[in-house]
C-alpha cells in the first residue's frame, strides 16, 4: 500500500531490537517471511516466547498476534513456557531407540529429578524427549540447548546432568560437551570449534544479525 | 466465458464450465458429494478429505478431493464406488473418534452437517476405544461467540473466513498435528464485526452464538426469507422464530448483494424487536404534560384535530414530515402521499442532515451495481468507513481488492478497515477534501500513483460523506471527477436502511414517487392520481428543524425518526421539537425524540410487516413478516391512512400489497416490480433504473480550516452506537465503543495527555468529555470523535472544536 | 562429495581443493546448457522422491521472479547426511546453489536449515558471508552480470517442513502445512506463488562436480537410473554406523556387512529400513541380495528415499520399533488433513496399547483397516486419502510388522506385553 499521510510514530521493541528486526525483515521479499527469525529474536529478548514477544513480532510484520501464535505453536522449538537454563533434549526416535536412548532418557530424568516435558523448581534444567535430531550414526544422542552430544550412554548422561548442575557453564559449547560426555559420532566433525549456543536460553540469535558468540567467549 | 466441457459423473454425461470445481459440477447435476471444509464462497483447501472421489487417469484410478479438482473435458468420475465409500466412511470415522457425543445439548444438533453426513455416509459403529481428546468445554472467545474445541473438526472455515473474507484474522489454528485447535490469542478476543458468519458456516457446534445458545431446537423453528434493514445494501436474510419470537437470523447467499455474509449488527441486531420497551399502545400527552396510554380512536382524533387546526390556521406548509427511511417502500409511499395530498406540504426529508443531495443518491446517471465490484479494474472509496457503516459492501470491496485483483484507492480522514488492502491510501484533515480532490484530479506528485491505479477501468467509485464536518458537495464534486475515469460507475453511499426506497417514494422536498422531480410533466401525471400537489417548495431536514425552531413550521410528523439522536446537530433537533406546536410520532420506541411528542403511535416494524425496500443500487427486495407486532402496534401506512381520514382525506390505501400495486402503476421505474415476482422468481430483487438525467457537476469545494486554537473534528459513525436498535439489543449494546477523543500522538503530547486521560471537546453546538485514544491513523491537528455514543451529547456538523485536557 | 580435508568448511580450504571453479565455468555457459549438463548427468533428487533434477529445472515456469530453495530440513529419522554436507563442506552446497540459481534465472535463493542444526546454520551462514565477501554472491558475480542474494532461514522443529510445499509455507512465515498439489507445484506456484526450484542439499552438492566434469562423466558412474555417488546414512545395529558415499549397485548384503561392518556380536540381522522412516522395511530372506539402486528398491516395494538405512538385529522388538516410527509421524503430522491427523495418532495409540500389553486380537485388523483409510489398498507406491505423503508414511512400518512379524505382534497380544523383555 502506498500511504499518503504525515509520518507517525510506531510502538515497538527497544530501538536496537527494532533495528535488528527490520534488518531481518529486509532479507525477505515479503515481511511475513521474517516471522520465524523474529520469533527467535523474541525468545532471545525474553528468554522464551512470551505473549508480549509474539505481539511485538506481529507488529513488526503486520500480522495479528493470533496469526503469529498460529505459526509459533506449530514449531516445537519456540518455547512458550519458560524453560530452565539448560534444555536437555533426548532423542528417542528409531535409531537412538535401537541403541538404548530410552535408558539414557531415564538416566537423565532420574539424575535431574525432572520428568520429560518439565523443568526443575530451580529453573536450571528442563528435560524433553524429541524426535530424530539427525545424529543417528552417533546414537543415542542428546542436545543441550541444541548443542549436540553423540554416543551418549546412560552413565555419561548422568555425568552430564551433574556437570550442568555444578559447573553451570555460561554457554554450551557442543564440541566441548562431546569431548566430555560423548562417544561415537555420526561423522568426523572437523576441528574443535568454540561456537556455541547462545545461552542461557535455548535459542540462538537469528542468522544474519548475530553470528554466534565472539571468538574469545568462555575460553 | 470459458468453453463448457463434458464430464462423466457416475456413468452420466454432464456439461460444466471448464475449470469449475468438480464438487460444484456434481452438485449442480444432482450428485451430492459430502463435504465439510469446502465452502462455495471461499478458496478450497481440501483439508477435511470428506469429498474424495475417484477419477480415471492414464495411470489408473486416482483419488482426489472433488473440492479442489477442476473439471476438464472427458474427465470420468466415480463418487460412489466401494473405494470412495470406504474412504468416506474412513474420514467420518476419523472425524468422530475425537468428537464428543454431546449432541443432545448441542445447538447444532438437528442441523449439523456432521450428524447428517454420518447418517448418510458414516460407519455404523465406533471402533475407537482410546481416550478422546479433551479441551476445556466452551470458552467465550468474544462477547458473541463461544468455542467448543472438542467439537471442532478443523475444517478451517472460520479461520479462512476471517482471513480471506473479513480481514480480521483473530481466530487461527494453534498447535500442531493431533493437538491442533482453533483459538484466539490469549487476551485478544475474536472481536470482529463479522464473527457471526463463522458460527453460521461452522459445520458442527464448535462455534455457537451467545445470543442464540440453547434458545431453540432447529426443528421448532419457523423460517421466512427477508431483507436486512440495518444498512442500505439489501442483504438477504433468513428470519427464524419459535413461538412467535424472532430467535435467529442467518445470511442467505444472494449473489448480487451479501453473498451469504452478514455483519454481526445484521445478525444479532434484531433483539430490539422483542424488547419490553416496545410501544404497545398509542400515547397522548395529558394536561400534566405526561404521555398517557389512550385508545387508537382517541389518539387519532386528537392528532387529526390538532393537525387540522394547524393546516387551517397556517396552511399545509406549516406542517413537515421527517423520517421514513427505516420502513418499507409501502410505508414511505403512504407517508409521501399523506403529506402531499392530505396535509399539503413538500417539507419532508428521510435523510437526517447527514446525507447527500437526494438527486445524487437516487437518480445519478452512471450508477453502479454492487456486483460491478467483481469485475472492477479499480475501486475508489471516498466516503464513510465501509467497515463501520456498510459492512457487507466492505466485504465485497475487500474481496475485489484481495481476491479479484482490483486496484483500490481509499480516501478518508483516518484509518479504515480497508487500508490493508488498499493500493493507495490517502489520509487528510476533514475540511480539506476539496484540496485533496484537486490534487487527485491533477494526478501529480503524491497522487500520481492513485491516478495510475484509477486508470484501470472499469472504475467503481463508492462515494459518500466521510464525516459530518464534511460538505455534501464534496461527494458531488468527486462524482463529477469520477465520470472522467475509464468506464466509471458510481455507488452513492447512504446508510439508513431504506433511504433509497424512501427517496424513490418521494420523501425529499423536490422528489415525488418514482424518481420524479417536482414541476415536471411526470409530476403533472402524478397530480392526476393524487389530486392537486402542494405548490410551495419544501424544506429539507435542516430547514425543517430551523423552521420549527423559528416558528415558521408549527407541526412535524416523525415516522421512525429520532432527530435528537440521528441528526449530527442533535441540540438543534431538541430545540426544534421543544418549540414545535405539535409533534406526532409514529415509532416503535419512546426515543429521545418521540418522548417529546404530543402523540405517539405504536408502529410495527422489522419482521412484523410485509413490503419492499430498495437498496443502494436500486434493487427492490422483499421484506417479510414472521412475528406479530407487540400490543396494539400497527403498520405505518395504516396509521397514516387513518390520520388522513381524520383530516377528511381518503388516501385509498387498503393494504401494503395494494400500495405496492399502486406504486407499480404510478411510478414508471417500478413497473413490473410486484410481490409475486419478488417472492418467487426474483428473490434476489429487481433493479429499478431510471435517472433524472442528473449529472453531477464539479463544484469547487473550498477547503476550510478550523480557527486558530481549534482542531478539525472528524465526526463519524461506528457500527455499534446508541441508535435505538442497538441500544435495545442486549447482545450488541455493550459493544458500542463509547465516546472517545482520538488524537494523533503528537497532539496528545502537545496537550499533555495520554491514553485514557480525559479531554473536553467543545463545539459551537455542544460539548462532551471523552477519554483520549492515541490514534496514529488520524492526521495531526484532527480529533476523531465517534458519533452518537451512549450518554454523549452531539457536537453538530461543525469543523472546528476546542480540545482541552 | 565427502573427500574433504578436516577444515573444509572454510573458504580457503574450499578454494584450495578447486572450489568455485565450477561456478566460474557455469557462468560462462548459457543457463540452458547448465541445465543440459545436469540433465545429461541424470542426477536424481537426493531428498527422497528421486526425481531427475535436470528435468525438474526444465519444468520451471517462465514467470519472474523465480526462486531457488535449498532443502536442508533433513529430519527423516535415520538421516544425517545433509548435516555432514552443511557442517563440513557448506561451500560445495552453496556453489551448487549459485549454479542452480544461475541456470534457473533466480536472483534470490533461500537455504532452509532445520532448527535443530545450529552448527550447520552457523557454518552455512559463515560460508554465505564469506562468499559475499569474495564476490561469489551479491551483484555481478565474477563479472558475469548475474546477481544473487542468498538468505539462510532456520526452521524451528517441524519435520513436515522438509516436504517442499510445507517448507515454502514455513519460509513465507506460515505454519508449515503442505500445499495442495495440484495446483501448487513449486515449479509453477512456489515461494510467494512464483516459480521455484526446491532441491535437497545433497542434490545441489553434486552440481559443481557435474559442471566441472560434465554430465556424461557423472552419468557414467554407477548403474543406469542410479548414477553418481550417493550418501547413505547407516545407523542402528551395525559395527560402523555413519555416512558413506557409495556408488550404487552394490547389494544390501555388501552395504550392511562390508561397508557398515556387519552386526555387533555377530547377531542375526532381523530387518532393515532401506530409505528412511517412511520406507517399507526389507528382510534378509527376500532382500539381502538385491542391488542397492533406486529402481530395484522401488520394484521390491520400498525406496531409497533419503538414503537412511536403519538396521535392526534379532534383539529388536519390532512392535516397539513400529510404535516408535508411527509415533514420529503422529508427532510430526501437520494436522491439516483428517486421515493423517486422526489416523496416525490412533495407530500410535493402538500400538502403544499392544506394546504395553493391552492389545486385543481385533487390533491387528484394525491397524490394517485404519491404515487402509489413510493409504487405500495399502499399495506401493502408496495411494493416499491425505494431502501429502506423511500420513501414508506411517503405514509403512505397520505393513512391515503385519506382513513379516505378525507372530511377534500376536505374541505381544497374547502374552500381554513384549516377549523379548
Ligand atoms: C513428509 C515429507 C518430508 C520430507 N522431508 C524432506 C527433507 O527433510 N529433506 C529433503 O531434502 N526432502 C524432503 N522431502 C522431499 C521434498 O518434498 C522434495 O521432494 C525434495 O526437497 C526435492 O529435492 P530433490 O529433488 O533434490 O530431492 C520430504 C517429503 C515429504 C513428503
Ligand atoms: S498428510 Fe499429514 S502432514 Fe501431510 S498434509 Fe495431511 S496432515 Fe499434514
Ligand atoms: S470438502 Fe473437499 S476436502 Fe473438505
Amino acid at each position: 500500500m502506498v500511504e499518503i499521510r504525515s509520518p507517525s510514530v510506531r510502538r515497538g521493541w527497544s530501538e536496537s531490537t527494532r533495528a535488528r528486526a527490520s534488518e531481518i525483515v529486509k532479507q525477505y521479499p515479503d515481511p511475513r517471511s521474517a516471522v520465524m527469525p523474529l520469533l527467535y529474536l523474541a525468545m532471545a529478548e525474553d528468554g522464551y516466547l512470551t505473549d508480549n514477544g509474539m505481539r511485538e513480532v506481529a507488529g513488526a510484520v503486520g500480522l495479528t498476534p493470533a496469526q503469529v501464535r498460529a505459526v509459533a505453536s506449530f514449531y516445537t522449538m519456540y518455547k512458550r513456557d519458560d524453560p530452565g537454563r539448560y534444555l536437555i533434549s533426548c532423542c528417542t526416535s528409531i535409531s537412538c531407540m535401537l541403541l538404548g536412548s530410552d535408558e539414557v532418557l531415564r538416566a537423565i530424568e532420574e539424575e535431574s529429578d525432572v520428568t520429560a516435558g518439565e523443568t526443575d523448581p530451580e529453573e536450571l534444567i528442563s528435560v524433553e524427549h524429541v524426535e530424530c535430531i539427525g545424529a543417528c550414526g552417533g546414537a543415542p544422542a542428546v542436545t543441550v540447548n541444541y548443542e549436540l552430544i553423540e554416543g551418549v550412554t546412560a552413565e555419561k548422561a548422568r555425568e552430564l546432568v551433574r556437570w550442568l548442575r555444578t559447573a553451570r557453564p555460561d554457554a554450551i559449547v557442543g564440541a566441548e560437551c562431546q569431548e566430555l560426555f560423548g562417544g561415537r559420532r555420526s561423522f568426523d566433525w572437523g576441528p574443535f570449534d568454540r561456537d556455541s549456543a547462545l545461552g542461557p536460553y535455548p535459542a540462538f540469535g537469528p542468522l544474519g544479525t548475530v553470528s554466534g558468540p565472539s571468538e574469545d567467549q568462555d575460553g | 466465458m470459458t468453453k463448457p466441457v463434458t464430464v462423466t459423473i457416475n456413468r452420466r454425461l454432464v456439461n460444466a464450465p471448464a475449470g469449475e470445481l468438480l464438487i460444484k459440477t456434481a452438485q449442480d447435476n444432482g450428485v451430492y458429494i459430502p463435504r465439510f471444509c469446502w465452502h462455495p464462497r471461499m478458496n478450497p483447501v481440501g483439508m477435511c478429505r470428506m469429498c474424495l472421489v475417484e477419477i480415471q487417469t492414464p495411470r489408473g484410478p486416482l483419488m482426489v478431493t472433488s473440492c479442489t479438482t477442476p473439471v476438464s473435458d472427458g474427465m470420468t468420475v466415480d463418487t460412489t464406488n466401494p473405494t470412495v465409500k470406504k474412504a468416506q466412511e474412513g474420514v467420518l470415522e476419523f472425524l468422530l473418534i475425537n468428537h464428543p457425543l454431546d449432541c443432545p445439548v448441542c445447538d447444532r444438533a438437528g442441523e449439523c452437517p456432521l450428524q447428517d453426513q454420518t447418517m448418510a455416509y458414516g460407519p455404523g459403529e465406533s471402533r475407537f476405544v482410546e481416550e478422546k481428546r479433551h479441551f476445556e468445554k466452551p470458552i467465550p472467545i468474544s462477547e458473541l461467540v463461544m468455542l467448543d474445541r472438542e467439537r471442532c473438526i478443523l475444517c478451517a472455515r472460520c479461520t479462512r473466513f476471517s482471513e480471506e473474507i473479513s480481514g480480521d484474522p483473530l481466530i487461527e489454528f494453534q498447535e500442531r498435528g493431533n493437538y491442533t485447535e482453533v483459538n484466539t490469542f490469549p487476551d485478544e478476543p475474536f472481536r470482529s464485526y463479522f464473527s457471526g458468519n463463522t458460527v453460521q458456516i461452522c459445520p458442527v457446534g464448535a462455534l455457537t452464538a451467545t445470543p442464540y445458545r440453547f434458545r431453540a431446537r432447529p426443528w421448532d423453528l419457523t423460517f421466512v426469507e427477508s431483507t436486512c434493514q440495518h444498512c442500505s445494501s439489501g442483504d438477504r436474510i433468513n428470519l427464524q422464530s419459535s413461538q412467535n419470537r424472532l430467535l435467529r437470523i442467518l445470511g442467505v447467499d444472494s449473489e448480487p448483494t451479501n453473498q451469504g455474509w452478514l455483519s454481526d449488527k445484521c445478525r444479532f441486531g434484531f433483539e430490539y424487536v422483542a424488547s419490553p420497551a416496545r410501544l404497545t399502545s398509542p400515547l397522548v400527552r395529558d394536561k400534566a404534560g405526561e404521555l398517557q396510554e389512550v385508545s387508537w380512536g382517541e389518539a387519532l382524533d386528537y392528532s387529526g384535530k390538532a393537525l387540522g387546526e394547524v393546516i387551517s390556521r397556517s396552511g399545509g406548509r406549516a406542517v413537515a414530515g421527517l423520517g421514513g427511511a427505516r420502513g418499507t417502500n409501502e410505508d414511505a409511499y403512504a407517508f409521501s402521499k399523506f403529506l402531499r395530498s392530505a396535509v399539503g406540504t413538500n417539507s419532508v426529508d428521510c435523510q437526517m442532515d447527514d446525507g447527500l443531495d437526494p438527486r445524487l443518491l437516487s437518480a445519478i446517471v452512471d450508477r453502479a451495481r454492487i456486483a460491478d465490484l467483481e469485475s472492477a479494474g479499480s475501486i475508489l472509496v471516498w466516503g464513510p468507513d465501509l467497515k463501520e457503516e456498510h459492512p457487507t459492501l466492505y466485504l465485497r470491496v475487500r474481496r475485489a481488492a484481495q481476491e479479484l485483483g482490483a486496484g483500490l484507492v481509499v480516501v478518508h480522514p483516518r484509518g479504515t478497515g480497508l487500508d490493508d488492502r488498499a493500493s493507495v491510501k490517502v489520509t487528510y484533515q476533514p475540511g480539506r477534501g476539496g484540496e485533496v480532490l484537486t490534487e487527485l484530479m491533477d494526478g501529480n506528485g503524491r497522487m500520481a500513483e492513485a491516478r495510475e491505479v484509477l486508470s484501470n477501468g472499469p472504475v467503481v467509485a463508492l462515494l459518500g460523506r466521510p464525516g459530518y464536518g464534511e460538505s455534501p458537495d464534496l461527494a458531488e464534486a468527486t462524482a463529477a471527477f469520477v465520470r472522467s475515469l475509464p468506464d466509471a460507475t458510481i455507488l452513492p453511499l447512504a446508510r439508513r436502511g431504506n433511504v433509497f426506497g424512501a427517496l424513490d417514494m418521494g420523501l425529499s422536498p423536490a422528489l415525488l414517487p418514482g424518481r420524479v422531480q417536482r414541476g415536471t410533466l411526470a409530476a403533472q401525471m402524478l397530480a392526476d392520481r393524487w389530486g392537486e400537489l402542494p405548490a410551495a417548495s419544501g424544506r429539507d431536514c435542516r430547514g425543517i428543524l430551523e423552521g420549527l425552531e423559528s416558528g415558521d413550521i408549527e407541526a412535524v410528523v416523525l415516522v421512525g425518526a429520532d432527530p435528537v439522536r440521528d441528526v449530527p446537530d442533535g441540540e438543534l433537533a431538541r430545540r426544534a421539537l421543544e418549540k414545535a406546536g405539535l409533534v406526532v410520532a409514529i415509532d416503535q420506541f419512546l426515543t429521545d425524540s418521540s418522548r417529546m411528542a404530543d402523540v405517539v403511535f405504536p408502529a410495527m416494524g422489522f419482521s412484523e410487516v410485509e413490503g419492499t425496500v430498495t437498496n443502494i443500487e436500486g434493487r427492490v427486495l422483499k421484506v417479510n413478516r414472521l412475528t406479530p407486532g407487540p400490543g396494539q402496534s400497527r403498520p405505518d401506512w395504516a396509521i397514516l391512512s387513518d390520520l388522513a381520514a381524520r383530516l377528511g382525506v381518503d388516501l385509498g390505501l387498503v393494504s401494503a400489497q395494494q400500495i405496492s400495486q399502486e406504486v407499480e402503476e404510478l411510478a414508471d421505474i417500478y413497473r413490473g416490480v410486484n410481490w409475486e415476482r419478488l417472492d418467487w422468481e426474483d428473490r434476489d430483487g429487481i433493479v429499478v433504473s431510471g435517472d433524472l438525467g442528473y449529472v453531477p457537476v464539479f463544484s469547487h469545494v473550498a477547503s476550510v480550516s478550523p480557527r486558530p486554537g481549534e482542531m478539525a473534528l472528524h465526526y463519524a459513525r461506528t457500527m455499534y452506537d446508541d441508535g435505538v436498535m442497538t441500544r435495545e439489543s442486549p447482545s450488541l449494546r455493550p459493544l458500542a465503543p463509547g465516546s472517545g477523543a482520538h488524537l494523533h500522538p503528537a497532539d496528545a503530547a502537545r496537550l499533555g495527555v495520554g491514553e485514557g486521560d480525559s479531554v473536553d471537546v467543545t463545539s459551537v453546538s455542544g460539548s462532551l468529555r471523552a477519554g483520549v485514544v492515541i490514534d496514529p491513523t488520524v492526521e495531526p491537528g484532527v480529533v476523531y470523535v465517534p458519533f452518537n455514543q451512549p450518554d454523549t451529547p452531539s457536537l453538530g456538523t461543525v469543523l472546528g472544536v476546542k480540545v482541552s485536557g | 562429495m565427502t573427500r574433504h580435508p578436516s577444515d573444509s568448511h572454510t573458504l580457503e580450504r574450499y578454494l584450495e581443493t578447486g572450489g568455485y571453479q565450477a561456478l566460474a565455468k557455469a557462468l560462462e555457459m548459457p543457463p540452458e546448457e547448465v541445465t543440459g549438463e545436469v540433465k545429461a548427468a541424470n542426477l536424481r533428487g537426493r531428498g527422497g522422491a528421486g526425481f531427475p533434477c535436470g528435468v525438474k529445472w526444465s519444468f520451471l515456469a517462465p514467470a519472474k521472479p523465480a526462486y531457488v530453495v535449498v532443502n536442508g530440513d533433513e529430519s527423516e529419522p535415520g538421516t544425517f547426511k545433509d548435516r555432514q554436507l552443511m557442517e563440513r563442506d557448506p561451500h560445495q552446497m552453496l556453489e551448487g546453489t549459485i549454479i542452480t540459481s544461475y541456470a534457473n534465472g533466480a536472483n534470490h535463493a533461500f537455504i532452509y536449515i532445520r532448527g535443530e542444526y545450529p552448527r550447520s546454520a552457523r557454518r552455512v551462514q559463515q560460508a554465505v558471508e564469506d562468499a559475499y565477501a569474495a564476490g561469489y554472491l551479491g551483484s555481478d558475480i565474477l563479472g558475469s552480470g548475474f546477481d544473487l542474494e542468498v538468505t539462510v532461514h532456520l526452521g524451528a522443529g517441524a519435520y513436515i517442513c522438509g516436504e517442499e510445499t510445507g517448507l515454502l509455507n514455513s519460509l513465507e512465515g506460515r505454519r508449515g502445512e503442505p500445499r495442495l498439489k495440484p495446483p501448487y507445484y513449486p515449479a509453477a506456484k512456489g515461494l510467494y506463488m512464483k516459480p521455484t526450484i526446491v532441491n535437497n542439499v545433497e542434490t545441489l552438492a553434486n552440481v559443481p562436480w557435474i559442471i566441472h566434469n560434465g554430465g556424461e562423466a557423472f552419468a557414467a558412474i554407477g548403474p543406469d537410473g542410479s548414477q553418481g555417488t550417493r550418501l547413505f546414512s547407516i545407523s542402528g545395529h551395525v559395527r560402523r554406523p555413519g555416512n558413506y558415499e557409495l556408488v550404487m549397485g552394490l547389494t544390501w548384503r555388501e552395504l550392511i556387512y562390508d561397508v557398515a561392518g556387519g552386526i555387533p556380536g555377530d547377531r542375526a540381522l532381523k530387518c532393515w529400513i532401506p530409505g528412511g522412516a517412511s520406507a517399507p522395511w526389507f528382510v534378509p530372506d527376500d532382500h539381502l541380495d538385491l542391488p542397492v539402486t533406486l529402481d530395484d528398491t522401488a520394484k521390491a516395494g520400498s525406496m531409497l528415499g533419503s538414503g537412511a538405512v536403519v538396521i535392526m538385529d534379532e534383539t529388536t522388538c519390532t512392535v516397539r520399533a513400529t510404535e516408535r516410527l508411527v509415533r514420529f509421524f503422529a508427532h510430526e503430522s501437520c494436522g491439516q488433513c483428517t486421515p493423517c491427523r486422526e489416523g496416525c495418532s490412533w495407530l500410535e495409540r493402538i500400538l502403544r496399547r499392544i506394546e504395553e500389553g493391552a492389545g486385543r486380537e481385533v487390533d491387528v485388523d484394525m491397524l490394517l483397516d485404519i491404515s487402509d483409510n489413510i493409504s487405500p489398498g495399502l499399495a506401493w507406491p502408496p495411494r493416499m486419502t491425505t494431502i501429502c505423503p506423511l500420513g501414508p508414511s506411517a503405514v509403512s512400518p505397520i505393513l512391515a510388522i503385519t506382513s513379516y512379524f505378525k507372530d511377534e505382534l500376536m505374541a505381544h497380544i497374547h502374552q500381554g506385553g513384549c516377549p523379548l523383555d
